[in-house]
């Protein structure tokens, strides 16, 4: 069986204490472009960056990525498959007793044999790309939030992977910032031929840079397809979370009984 | 009243269960070989939780000895044994207090670090981005931080008992006007290298293993919030007192029982 | 040089912990590590060991020359059996010798105490000491007292 694209997710299925987080799930993601998951809160997208890293196994279904299910791997052949993607997480979870440029040089130590002037002019390439090579020495805790992000960027993309998964990478971020990672998203995705996949809810910067979108929603896919085709969409639960619509398939009301009964004072019968 | 009954066994499976969790996080984490490159996080390690514990330890130790001898020489001279006053500092010291007081406080000093530095670094995705760099946070983070309390605590133990029974010293021989020598004569009849110093060790190496274990282990599965991260801390500190005085009970028991 | 004083330091702690634990061993217990130097047992019989217990010193003119091993009744002669391990230096105790047992101090910690006798051979391993003086039981002593004291009024 041939998988046709860098990740494929076959019928999975996925519970969170009793709540079906998916149920019978299916999609694909081509090799080579840019794909947002997309969804309302809770509809699963950061478990499902998660279930194709393996740190977390369906319960039922399979998670192909680069070919293999993940479920069947031992953690040797994990660890191979991890060492040809990059992650980057919402909060850049870089290690806080290293260096930036410790930071971005840590995948390159663990999995290639370099030598010191070729790790060190590697690193500092990376750095460059995302525009920070002068705050090699600083500590973590020096940076502000957007060049946290942006370390951790060049730290995934350190290894030269074929495939990088970015959870939420725009979240909480100023105008100048967001478009600088839109910037740099792109750039590198082109750049490095890779795939990358991000997590993300917001609209207008995903789908500036995206070259096909998953919506996921009710445990299941809403629908897939390009930017623009998602945007033309007539399904009344995609236009809500297209267009913003506060109420809707989706409703703005948390379950509870008529507003007249709760109130105090007022007589009832 | 079978709600009650339920209640409590369900309480009781779920920490049979973390108990279990705690062994198998342990063993994942020390059963591996050792490399060469994992002696320079050691003794990082080393330094975080021993010699940053150095100087609460060494201050501890000497007004705890001190102590030992003004109580000490008040008791005896009631009964016209001053001169025991040595051997009481240093068998107390050796047997029981340094051991316990010295792991009291590490506990709540370096266990309680431990577990709040594991516990961020959980929260802020640091240990999920080792996974996926193809890294096992159990034997990078996780291992060394063990040995390194493995290793600290019985020293910080000795260190302990010497400092005590030099500050009982200072208060006995120096302000009270115990003669020196009886001081120390005394104390080397009494106090026996196997019986005392060493089965004072073994309690610190016992005592080394339950803080070390327990506050990784808090650390390692806390809920990834500032509030989870601060229920553990507390967790840590509380549950390994209670684990060093009871097994102090135990190994006193077994050590010195016998002999009346 | 921040990375220098982490390595200092962690050396100079593990030095002095281990320092700290030889001068537990050398100054503070008096090393009695002898545990490997060659002894010989030696038994007494006593009417009356009441306090004496395993562990306690056996002394010779005021010097420690070994140890109590343990205190049991032997059947035969219903006394009680006290053995002893002397170190093996002391070779020279007659088979006349004595053994007393003697208490130290106000606290009370019992001893045994021996007084060598007349004879020309020694114990060696295994004999018995059959010249020996019980504990002073503090009853028996205010009992005696008391009827010494009704005696002379």
């Amino acid at each position: 069986m041939t998988p046709k694209g860098i990740i494929e997710i076959k019928n999975v299925t996925f519970y969170r204490a009793d709540r079906a987080i998916f149920k019978n799930l299916s999609c694909t993601i081509s090799t080579g472009k840019i794909t947002a998951i997309m969804g309302a809160s809770g509809s699963g997208k950061t478990t499902l960056l998660r279930l194709i890293g393996g740190q977390l196994q369906p319960d039922e279904g399979q998670v192909f990525l680069f070919g293999q299910d993940v479920a069947l791997l031992n953690t040797l052949h994990l660890n191979q498959l991890r060492s040809r993607m990059g992650v980057l997480f919402q909060s850049g979870a870089l290690f806080t007793d290293l260096s930036v440029f410790d930071n971005v040089a840590f995948p390159l130590r663990e999995h290639l044999n370099l030598s010191a002037d070729d790790l060190y002019n590697r690193v500092l390439l990376k750095l460059e790309a995302v525009g920070l090579r002068g705050a090699r020495d600083l500590m973590p805790s020096q940076l502000s939030g957007g060049m946290a992000r942006r370390v951790a960027l060049a730290r995934a993309v350190a290894i030269e992977p074929e495939l990088i998964l970015y959870d939420e990478p725009f979240a909480g971020q100023d105008p100048i910032a967001m478009a600088v990672l839109q910037r740099l998203i792109k750039h590198i995705n082109a750049q490095m031929q890779l795939t990358s996949v991000l997590v993300s809810h917001d609209i207008t910067e995903a789908f500036a840079i995206s070259d096909e979108v998953i919506l996921l929603g009710h445990s299941g896919v809403l629908a897939q397809g390009s930017p623009d085709e998602l945007k033309a969409s007539e399904d009344p639960a995609v236009k809500q979370f297209i267009h913003g619509e506060a109420d809707g398939v989706i409703p703005f009301h948390f379950a509870a009984p008529p507003l007249q009964e709760e109130l105090r004072g007022l007589n009832h019968d | 009243m079978i709600n009650v009954i339920a209640d409590i066994g369900s309480i009781a499976l779920g920490k049979l269960i973390r108990m279990g969790e705690a062994l198998l996080m342990l063993l994942q984490a020390i059963v591996v070989k050792p490399k060469i490159s994992s002696i320079s996080r050691l003794i990082q390690q080393l330094y975080i939780v021993g010699v940053q514990s150095l100087v609460i330890i060494l201050v501890s130790a000497l007004f705890i000895g001190m102590v030992l001898g003004l109580q000490g020489y008040t008791l005896l001279s009631a009964y016209g044994s001053e001169q025991a006053v040595g051997q009481m500092v240093a068998l107390t010291l050796v047997r029981e207090l340094s051991p316990v007081v010295a792991a009291l406080l590490f506990a709540g000093r370096a266990g309680s670090a431990l577990t709040a530095e594991i516990g961020l670094m959980k929260a802020t995705e640091q240990l999920a981005s080792l996974e996926m760099f193809g890294v096992d946070p159990l034997h990078r983070i996780v291992a060394p931080r063990f040995w390194a309390g493995m290793i600290s605590l019985p020293l910080l133990v000795a260190i302990f008992s010497l400092v005590g029974i030099y500050g009982g010293y200072l208060v006995a021989v120096d302000w009270l006007g115990v003669y020196g020598g009886s001081y120390w004569g005394n104390m080397q009849q009494a106090v026996d290298f196997n019986e005392d110093v060493l089965n004072g060790m073994v309690k610190a190496v016992v005592f080394a293993f339950l803080i070390s274990w327990t506050a990784l282990y808090q650390g390692y599965s806390c809920i990834p919030t500032s509030q989870g991260i601060s229920a553990a801390t507390t967790r840590t500190v509380v549950y390994s007192s209670l684990a060093i005085l009871g097994f102090d009970f135990i190994l006193t028991a077994l050590m010195f029982g016998g002999t009346i | 040089m921040k990375k220098r004083w982490l390595e200092l330091s962690v050396g100079l702690m593990i030095v002095a912990g281990i320092a700290a634990l030889i001068t537990l061993a050398i100054q503070v217990s008096g090393g009695s590590m002898s545990r490997n130097a060659d002894h010989y047992t030696v038994t007494a019989l006593f009417e009356n060991a009441a306090g004496l217990s395993p562990k306690a010193k056996v002394t010779m003119a005021g010097v420690v020359v070994g140890e109590v091993v343990s205190v049991g009744i032997d059947p035969y002669a219903l006394k009680a059996q006290v053995h002893m391990k002397i170190d093996g230096q002391v070779n020279y105790l007659s088979i006349d010798t004595s053994a007393s047992i003697l208490t130290s101090g106000l606290l009370g910690e019992k001893y045994v105490g021996l007084t060598v006798g007349a004879e020309e051979d020694v114990l060696v391993d295994g004999d018995v000491i059959e010249d020996t003086q019980s504990a002073l039981v503090l009853e028996d002593l205010i009992g005696q007292f008391l009827l010494n004291f009704g005696d002379n009024t």
